[in-house]
């Protein structure tokens, strides 16, 4: 059974928030940004949107902002990560002439054993934008957890203007299955607000993680924008996952939103016909989870202080026809005013007394 | 508002008086029936609500933490504040409720064949199950696969809304075991007989119906009625359904609703405001003597379209002190005149919210002095002059030409007079001078010349009043030159305006905190401000702005510090606050000002060394010297921030977000570029000044950030996730049209919009903690499923966690406030066992506490239940009623307890630190609507109502309990008082996580999430409140 367990081990958390591994602009002496590992979930189809399995470390070239960077660890699907570092050097030349091998989407693989390792988090929209609609949904929610078997854990929560935890995450699929029974149908809609407040969440936890947004879109009600939403999720190394019927469709300014933010995650939007018509979604983000290659790499001496652009590339002429999904990039958390700060953070409560 | 799951949360309709019919054919009943009622309570009716409770309270907004009395009345609440549009289409609530309770009795049908249990032990006993809730089960009923998929979506809406446990129903379906649930119904009490309220209802004589649950649903007025008699003190409501009946009492549902609380029927009279010395005055006014009961109330709810009504029960809610102003004989009738005078026709009535706010902030907070009149700040002719002026209401005009004013009442009657002009006219300005003067010395008081100007610039600049209300310190000649520094500001080049509005404003709020935080001594508190205003005087170019933010910080650094030059860490380090000599403080310290920096992190903003530092470059090159490399860097910093990945298109955001979308003022910053000038040889004086100009944004930036960061709410997410937060503030109101006046205080523009960028302020700093805690609120997620974060509550209580601080507190202070707590439950203990301190101790507290409430205090108090009680009781309540009793009684050497003992200890060894006074001000809240101050006491006010618009503040800041309660448990728990820094926010955000309120004055619901936060933080299980903590945003 897949487990997470070397890359927990790996992984520090908070990833652009400890106060090791610093890299600090030559041009900048006020700013620092740390950085430790960036990882990165990516999906490889051919043209017909089958998943290429079978990669090597070695397939996968990694840039950011054009530097060259090189994988410490790496994971297909659900597989444990390994460390590259001991590994010895790719057989270049093999790899060439390799062909990879090409799944359907629908895989055979059992469902409890592809999704193993992943931390799902749902999210579910019930606004008065969802009142039509909210059983069929509720409906649909209860069919995609149960379809997500045995992944590691899942986290319900639903919204209107305020953000409720139903359920935190767990393995425990009865208690989820009650929280989303349990939901009430009521008031604004704060969808970026309250996809911030989950991402921040998920971002808490090591390995895989995916928020999965079930909402028709509209957001009467937020105070921060979806662009920086966007920025969070993929900052943090959560892909987004937005699942509507075409009543969001209705709604541009929603369709754009899910369709470039899940993008720039390296997840995907999905618009049914109606919700009791999303297995199609279900079984796509089901395979992603499964298919999906993780790669880790400790960024090299960047410049860089803002926003840095992750490029991944197939290595050989080849692979040039496949086509690659995963974060466009990250924002390093800069600490200008907080950098080598005393904290009271390890601190323990003060006796009485002055 | 934290209601619950309104699907549509539609306002209360304008239900007005259908009549002012006169009741007096009713039978009035005698005093002595009164108090018989009273001490002989027949046995109360029930009713049965099908099916759970849970269900039930779930689809009719309730929240699930109410008492079974309070089911019903709730239930009338919400029905004719949600479920009617106009008088008669009911809303998606209502209907969804009464097809809710269709539902409940068809399942309550089905379990009556099982002991009232739903059974189902294989798929076909589910099919009857099924198609009540509206559900099948697919694919193959009985597989491991089986699970329940919506078949009738209206059913299924209600089976699921309602809480039913379709998981547990689907595993046995599953194959599982046997589904059982309890279907039985509760039984909750009634005000009345059932058939008191079924009767009345006209519907139910043409439908034939007798339901209580259905005459309650179609009949808004009925519903009405009920909730408000279910406020009344219990044999208040009795006496008054025995003797006038619903029938006669539905035309003045709405009379009651809004007034009725205060009514009280005591040994067989209505006690009046005022109290005995004022009946005959109240007899006069209503035409009826208050010890006829029946015949006074009658006139009282029916008189004058519920003004009377409004007038009794605004006094009621006063102070003795004021009362006995209010009710002078001389006065009473002369200012209830005053009230009729503008637009006697409308109903006091109109409305979702009683009108007239302001009636009841000049009963509450008018100034009596020692002498028993009131203070005129200025004197009577500047009020005539301030009545009269030409951008006054119409009708303010005329009044004001009508009367000739010479004395102080009648000042007051025509004040009274303009309560009833809402949101405008002199009223307002009065009470805010008023506020404004009452703080200052005797010999201090405003000149007539300066009341003039404030009032004359009020309605641009009356938010900006607070500072002058705080620091009563500053003189008359400081606030002049405030205004003419703002006229000079206003009249700034519209390139410059945003930047000079706001980088001035950043200023005043930096000495605002730091002259709050006593690093500013008070006696330098006018000068400092002389110092930090002046450098604006004159300035117009952007490097004036420059050269004037940067001087009046150099100014506020050098009297909080001594210091000559700011530096960034050092400005972080005195807003953090001032400076800790124990370990406890100065890790307190250190948190604080790391929350701060990540703040400032958050919206990556430019630091202040740098612009100073490039400010110091381009003034050193004018006078010729080189330029070091290290400055190159530093200009290079300015162009380090990025916008934000965009997901929209620059055609889509003017399609999307018309109007909103607008960062100029970041577009602007990320153009500049300095190296090119510092690097050229052969700059001109002008374009170096140019350039120095051009740091004017950044600075700005910076000083409001560090506004912004002080104030930053508990749970806050937009200050550290959108970095455009700070940046997008529109100070000059360049971003939007509409808005008259950049001084007031800042509106929130852009939410819900999402190609907008991001919510943003638009006007001044003014308010900034409540606007910020306004913002922020709805990032904290309520604990059940069902709440809502309580809108009209939060911001209040977030303010009132966030502006205090706790650096000057010591531990016999801490100590002394939760004594007094302590000490208000022993002497309510001890009050059980003695009748005659029980008189006193219920005297005092029914000048905080609602006659219902007094009403179960006295029978539990009467009956031994003090434990019963004491969980319903404020710690304001307990703290001032110590307070009081010691004030009032102070020969009364008693020891009710070992923390009384403990308190009188304290006294005597270290009386300056259990001075009133000084807890006040330790332990208060800010008032800025109330008391138009940002600074903290304990008003001691009775929990005011709900009002709409700017008012609806009020309520909010009458509750001063939170900060009294956390104050205890640090000491319960043996923290330093400096630690209360950390614990206040956080152990407030959590208290607004639990609250779980059904109405908008459900003040039992704030007190048990208090409470439920405290027991989770003593018994350890707040893993995040505690210091360990506390750094992380």
């Amino acid at each position: 059974m897949y487990r997470n367990a070397v890359l927990c081990m790996l992984l520090v958390p908070g990833l652009f928030y400890a106060s090791t591994g610093e890299v600090e602009p030559p041009d900048s002496p006020n700013l620092r940004v740390v950085v430790n590992m960036v990882q990165l979930n990516i999906a490889v189809t051919d043209k017909n949107g089958n998943y290429v399995t079978g990669l090597r470390p070695s397939d996968f070239t990694i840039l950011e902002d054009g530097i060259s960077e090189k994988v410490a660890t790496f994971a297909e699907g659900y597989e444990p990560a390994r460390s590259l570092d001991s590994e010895p050097a790719p057989e270049v030349a093999a790899d060439l002439h390799r062909e990879p091998s090409r799944q359907p989407s629908d895989s055979a693989k059992p469902l409890n054993a592809m999704v193993a390792g992943a931390d799902v988090f749902v999210l579910f929209d019930t606004s008065n934008y969802m009142y039509r609609g909210f059983v069929f949904a509720q409906d649909a929610i209860a069919e995609f957890v149960r379809s997500l078997g045995t992944a590691d854990k899942i986290a319900f929560y639903s919204y209107s203007r305020d953000l409720s935890r139903s359920a935190p995450l767990t393995p425990d699929r009865g208690q989820v299955l009650h929280a989303v029974r349990s939901t009430v149908a009521g008031d604004d809609a704060a969808l970026y607000n309250c996809l911030l407040l989950t991402l921040k969440d998920a971002a808490q936890y090591q390995g895989r993680k995916v928020v999965v947004v079930f909402s028709n879109g509209p957001d009467n009600s937020s105070v921060v924008p979806p662009e920086d939403v966007a920025e969070f999720a993929q900052s943090s190394g959560v892909s987004v996952y937005m699942i509507s019927t075409q009543d969001a469709r209705l709604e541009p300014v929603s369709t754009a939103v899910f369709d470039r933010m899940t993008a720039a995650t390296g997840g995907k939007a999905y618009f049914a016909k109606s919700w009791r018509d999303e297995k199609k979604a279900f079984a796509s983000i089901r395979d992603d989870l499964a298919h999906l290659y993780s790669l880790a790499y400790y960024p090299k001496s960047n410049p860089n202080s803002g926003w840095r652009a992750i490029t991944v590339k197939l290595v050989g002429d080849q692979m040039k026809k496949y086509r690659v999904r995963t974060r466009q990039g990250y924002r390093p958390q800069p600490t200008r005013f907080s950098a080598g700060e005393k904290t009271a953070s390890n601190a323990s409560i003060p006796d009485k007394g002055d | 508002m934290q209601t619950i799951r309104c699907l549509t949360l539609i306002a209360l309709s304008a239900v007005t008086l259908s009549s002012s019919a006169d009741l007096a054919a009713q039978t009035p009943t005698s005093a002595t029936e009164t108090s018989s009622i009273q001490n002989g309570a027949p046995r109360p009716a029930e009713f049965t609500i099908p099916g759970p409770l849970r269900s039930f309270l779930r689809m009719a907004g309730i929240s699930q933490r109410v008492a079974p009395e309070e089911v019903l009345p709730l239930l009338s609440r919400n029905v004719f504040t949600q479920g009617y549009e106009g008088s008669t289409r009911q809303t998606e609530f209502l209907i969804l409720l009464g097809r809710y309770v269709e539902q409940a009795r068809e399942l309550s049908a089905l379990a009556a064949t099982s002991g009232m249990k739903i059974r189902v032990s294989n798929c076909d006993e589910a099919k009857p199950l099924l198609t009540i809730l509206g559900y099948r089960a697919k694919p193959n009923c009985g597989d491991s696969t089986t699970s329940l998929q919506t078949a009738d979506a209206e059913r299924a809406f209600l089976t699921t809304d309602s809480g039913f446990p379709l998981p547990e129903l689907e595993r046995t379906l599953e194959g599982g075991p046997p589904f059982e649930y309890s279907y039985t119904g509760t039984t909750v009490p009634l005000l009345s007989a059932e058939s008191d309220w079924t009767m009345a209802s006209r519907k139910n004589y043409k439908e034939n119906s007798r339901d209580l649950i259905r005459t309650v649903l179609n009949n808004p007025l009925i519903a009405r009625l009920y909730w408000a008699l279910s406020k009344l003190d219990p044999g208040t409501a009795s006496f008054m359904l025995q003797s006038l009946g619903v029938g006669k009492l539905v035309p003045y549902a709405a009379v009651l609703d809004f007034y009725g609380t205060r009514i009280l029927i005591r040994d067989g009279r209505v006690i009046v405001p005022g109290d005995v010395s004022a009946e005959s005055t109240w007899k006069d006014l209503v035409g009826a003597s208050p010890d006829n009961p029946a015949n006074f109330l009658q006139k009282l709810i029916a008189k004058d379209k519920g003004w009377a009504a409004a007038y009794f029960d605004v006094l009621s809610r006063t102070s003795r002190a004021q009362q006995a102003y209010f009710t002078d004989p001389r006065r009473l009738h002369y200012f209830y005149e005053g009230l009729r005078t503008i637009d006697p026709n409308s109903a006091a009535t109109i409305g979702s919210f009683r009108p007239a706010p302001d009636l009841l902030l000049l009963a509450a907070r008018l100034q009596i002095q020692p002498d028993g009149e009131p203070l005129i700040p200025g004197n009577i002719p500047v009020w005539k002059e301030i009545l009269q002026q030409k951008n006054n209401p119409r009708a303010v005009r005329m009044l004001g030409k009508k009367i000739n004013l010479t004395n102080p009442d009648q000042l007051i009657h025509t004040m009274i007079a303009f309560s009833r002009i809402s949101d405008s006219g002199p009223l307002p300005i009065f009470m805010a001078l008023c506020e404004l003067d009452a703080r200052r010395p005797v010999g201090h008081r405003l000149s007539p010349e300066t009341v003039r100007l404030l009032a004359s610039k009020y309605e641009d600049y009356s938010d900006q009043y607070r500072i002058f209300s705080e620091f009563p310190q500053l003189s008359d000649a400081s606030i002049r030159l405030f205004f003419d520094v703002a006229t000079n500001l206003n009249d700034t080049p519209g390139a410059v305006r945003g930047n000079a509005l706001g980088t001035f404003q950043a200023d005043v709020g930096i000495w605002q905190i730091l002259a709050r935080q006593g690093q500013i001594p008070d006696a330098q508190l006018d000068e400092s401000w002389q110092h930090m205003v002046q450098p604006f005087a004159k300035a117009r170019s952007a490097a004036e702005i420059y050269d004037a933010g940067r001087g009046s910080l150099t100014e506020i650094f050098r009297f909080a510090s001594g210091k000559p030059r700011p530096s960034q860490d050092e400005i972080i380090d005195l807003l953090a606050g001032p400076s800790q000599t124990t370990p406890a403080g100065k890790q307190m310290h250190l948190e604080v000002a790391g929350r701060l920096r990540s703040v400032l992190d958050g919206q990556r903003l430019v630091s202040l060394d740098t612009i100073l530092a490039l400010g110091d470059a381009l003034n050193e090159k004018v006078q010729g010297k080189p330029t070091p490399d290290y400055v190159f860097h530093l200009a290079g910093e300015l162009r380090e921030f990025e916008m934000p990945r965009p997901i929209f298109t620059s055609g889509e955001r003017t399609e999307w977000a018309a109007g909103i979308y607008n960062n100029h003022h970041t577009d602007q910053e990320m153009r500049t570029d300095l190296s090119k000038v510092l690097r050229s040889q052969s700059a001109s004086h002008q374009q170096l000044e140019d350039a120095r100009g051009e740091l004017t944004p950044f600075l700005r930036d910076t000083l409001v950030g560090l506004n912004y960061a002080y104030y930053e709410p508990p749970g806050a997410q937009a200050l550290h996730n959108n970095p455009l937060f700070v940046r997008s503030h529109d100070f000059a109101a360049e971003t939007i049209s509409g808005i008259k006046t950049v001084w007031q205080a800042p509106q929130l523009i852009g939410q819900g919009t999402p190609a907008g960028g991001g919510a943003h302020f638009v006007g001044s700093l003014a308010d900034l903690p409540y606007s910020l805690a306004d913002l922020e609120q709805d990032f904290i997620s309520p604990e059940s499923v069902q709440a809502l974060i309580w809108k009209e509550l939060t911001p209040g209580l977030l303010t009132s966690a966030i502006l205090p601080r706790w650096w000057d507190v010591s531990s016999d202070e801490l100590h002394a406030v939760a004594l007094y707590q302590r000490s208000g439950e022993e002497l309510l203990t001890a009050s059980a066992k003695d009748a005659q301190l029980r008189g006193k101790v219920l005297q005092i507290l029914s000048e905080r506490i609602i006659p219902q409430q007094t009403g179960q205090l006295e029978q539990a108090l009467n009956t031994g239940n003090v434990a019963d009680v004491l969980p319903h009781l404020a710690p304001a309540d307990m703290f001032y009623l110590t307070a009081e009793f010691q004030r009032r009684y102070p020969g009364v050497i008693a020891s009710w307890g070992s923390a009384s003992q403990e308190l009188q200890d304290l006294e005597r060894q270290h009386p300056d630190q259990v001075d009133l006074k000084r807890l006040s001000r330790d332990f208060g809240v800010p008032h800025p609507s109330l008391a138009q101050t940002y600074s903290s006491e304990l008003l001691n006010v009775a929990p005011m109502p709900a009002f709409s618009g700017t008012s609806s503040r009020f309520m909010a800041e009458s509750w001063d309990s939170s900060n009294l309660y956390w104050a205890r448990l640090a000491d319960e728990k043996g923290y330093s008082p400096v630690t209360l820094n950390h614990l206040v926010p956080e152990l407030t955000r959590r208290m607004v996580e639990k609250i779980f309120a059904t109405d908008f004055e459900d003040w039992p619901a704030l007190l048990r999430a208090m409470h439920e936060t405290g027991d989770d933080f003593r018994q350890g299980k707040l893993g995040s409140v505690t210091i360990t903590d506390a750094v992380q945003p």
